[in-house]
């Protein structure tokens, strides 16, 4: 999977799941104050994420750190890697 | 009238919540869909014997422990009359091939040295394993309210260990290990999906001090009924809760039930499967995520039971359970064969004035909500007669199975009625039957009491751990994240 593939896959799960606007997705937009998340959305978060790229999110991975949808993008882009890495 | 809190569902968690809440001077109502509250632990009659149905025994019910104290908090203490286990062999493990048996006695330290004796060479581990136990315990909320606030981070269980995890560091003897993940059949998850944390939240309290209670389930659900009405909480039962009434904003105005009343409100706590919850919600209210995290909880294991029936009960059941297994084998992720499995056969809670009706007992055996696959899952009453067939099939195998591995059990008994998988489906509530809900599984995450619809809560098992001091355990968090929970913990310990 390409990482402009990985970006789509996370904004449209997004967005469908959180129903958030298409414009809003912008890598600067902050989860909380742009997309208007809240602590308690992390945890459902996670779980879209998790379903969408089939990989499991643990707390040392730094999932708390995020504060941008661009580090979301990272975040997941870096835990595919990981995860192939491994893998090899 | 305004309601302050309308609790929906009057299990023990509902009951539990209603309560507490009540103590604080809210005006409460619980609205349970039985024509009983507590109707799950309630037991049933079958021509004038008594069963128990979800409740056999309890841990932490001796005198000063957890479960004890939350009795004493609720008022139900005085209710009740608690009958300890033999303090030597509450629980009796047998292995259904070689017929080797292992007593648990009451008590950490008691319940240490036996297994010492029992797999010497493995004393450190044994010590080891006990330590990390009483770590994992003492973070659990709740649990310890006379040690200062815990900071308990409920995504940390998800993430593990495991008890396979924990048991692999620790021990190396398979028949030792298999001890040890025993009571998986008190939480209904496997040691390889239990996370370590939940398991001590369940097994530590029921090593410790073990219990019935006189009258069984029957007794405890009646303990709660009046303690209800002596709280002068409204119990509206035999109706269901259909709608949460909202604001245009989205506020809480009240309950919609299923003949159309409303309940004004300002709180509502749930206390039913989070996936009825969501059928509660309005259209709109609640984002695909949380809908669909809430639809993806897995429940724990479901079961067959038999409800066996004797002039006399079995001896061995007198303060005893026996749990039926095969030790080499381990306690597996996936269920074996009929002929495989862990059979856990519970004493009733035998009284005197059984004396010319007899008694009642039972026995549970794991099963999965997939063996009720194709037409009998969606069917109603009456059942199919291919239903009918395939459940005496399967009680006849069990039945045979205690004659060669247990014939005490079944000597001189009738089997009266079974359960299976779709019983326990309509009973606990579970969309597949799980004994004890949602169950807690590292990578599942369960639902928190805060819900996205502001005062709307979430209590129950799902919430917190199995059985019933987890759903009264649940009940405290919930009402502790409304009430404060220093609070409510300096009031238990008072
Ligand atoms: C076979 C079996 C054996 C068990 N043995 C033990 C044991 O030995 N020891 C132990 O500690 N635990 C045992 N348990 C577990 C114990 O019974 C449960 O932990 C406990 O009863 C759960 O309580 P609850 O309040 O969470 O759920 P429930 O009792 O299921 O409460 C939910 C209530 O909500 C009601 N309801 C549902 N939908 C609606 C609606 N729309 N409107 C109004 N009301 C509604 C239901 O009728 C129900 O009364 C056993 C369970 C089973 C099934």
């Amino acid at each position: 999977m390409t990482d402009q593939k990985i970006i789509e896959l996370i904004n449209s799960s997004l967005i469908e799941e959180f129903e958030l606007e298409t414009e809003k997705m912008t890598p600067e937009a902050t989860i909380y104050e742009d997309l208007g998340l809240d602590s308690l959305d992390i945890v459902d978060m996670v779980v879209v994420l998790e379903n969408a790229f089939r990989f499991k999110i643990r707390e040392e991975d730094g999932i708390r750190d995020i504060r941008t949808l661009g580090d979301i993008h990272r975040f997941v882009i870096g835990k595919k890697q990981s995860l192939e890495k491994k893998g090899d | 009238m305004t309601y302050d809190t309308v609790v929906v569902g009057g299990g023990v968690s509902g009951l539990t919540s209603a309560l507490i809440l009540a103590r604080h001077g809210r005006r409460v109502a619980v609205v349970e869909k039985a024509a009983k509250p507590a109707s799950l632990i309630g037991g049933f009659e079958r021509g004038g014997i008594y069963f128990d149905s979800a409740f056999h025994y309890a841990g932490g019910l001796g005198n000063g422990d957890i479960l004890d104290l939350f009795f004493h908090y609720l008022g139900i203490d005085r209710l009740l009359r608690k009958v300890p286990l033999d303090q030597n062999k509450f629980d009796i493990f047998r292995d259904s091939a070689s017929g080797w048996e292992f007593s648990f006695p009451c008590g950490i330290a008691a319940l240490q040295e036996a297994l010492c004796e029992a797999v010497p060479h493995e004393a450190r581990g044994i010590q080891s394993y006990f330590v990390c136990l009483a770590a994992a315990f003492r973070q659990l909320p709740y649990l310890n309210p006379g040690t200062p606030e815990v900071t308990w981070n409920p995504v940390e269980a998800v993430h593990g260990p495991s008890l396979a995890e924990v048991l692999r560091r620790f021990i190396r003897d398979p028949r030792l290990g298999h001890l040890l993940s025993l009571h998986t059949l008190l939480h209904g998850v496997s040691p390889q999906e239990i996370p370590f944390s939940i398991h001590a939240g369940v097994v530590l309290p029921f090593y410790r001090s073990p219990c019935r209670i006189a009258g069984g389930g029957r007794a405890l659900a009646a303990a709660f009924s009046a303690q209800i009405q002596a709280a002068g909480i409204s119990l509206i039962q035999g109706r269901s809760a259909e709608k949460l009434v909202l604001s245009a904003s989205g506020h809480l105005q009240g309950l919609k039930l299923a003949d159309g009343e409303s309940l004004a409100c300002r709180e509502c706590v749930v206390s039913i499967h989070p996936r009825r919850f969501l059928a509660l919600a309005p259209q709109g209210a609640l984002r695909p995520a949380y809908r669909n995290r809430l639809m993806g909880l897995e429940d724990t294991s479901s079961g067959y039971i038999l409800f066996l029936h004797g002039l006399a009960p079995p001896p061995i059941l007198a303060g005893s359970n026996l749990y039926l297994g095969f030790s080499g084998q381990g306690m597996a992720e996936a269920l074996s064969s009929l002929e495989r499995r862990p059979l856990f056969v519970a004493g009733g809670a035998f009284h005197a004035d059984s004396a010319q009706t007899g008694h009642g007992w039972s026995v549970i055996c794991p099963a999965s909500w997939l063996e009720m696959e194709g037409e009998w899952a969606s069917a109603g009453f009456p059942r199919s007669d291919s239903y009918r067939a395939a459940k005496e099939e399967v009680s006849g195998r069990i039945f045979q199975r205690l004659a060669h591995e247990a014939p005490e059990i079944v000597q001189g008994a009738r089997l009266i009625e079974a359960a299976t998988p779709l019983t326990l489906r309509n009973h606990c509530g579970g969309p597949r039957g799980g004994i004890y809900g949602v169950r807690q599984a590292v990578g599942q995450y369960n639902p928190q009491p805060a819900t996205r619809i502001p005062n709307v809560y979430l209590c129950g098992q799902a919430t917190a751990a199995p059985g019933v001091l987890g759903a009264m355990v649940s009940a405290f968090l919930t009402c502790g994240h409304i009430l404060g929970d220093d609070r409510l913990r300096r009031e238990i310990m008072a």
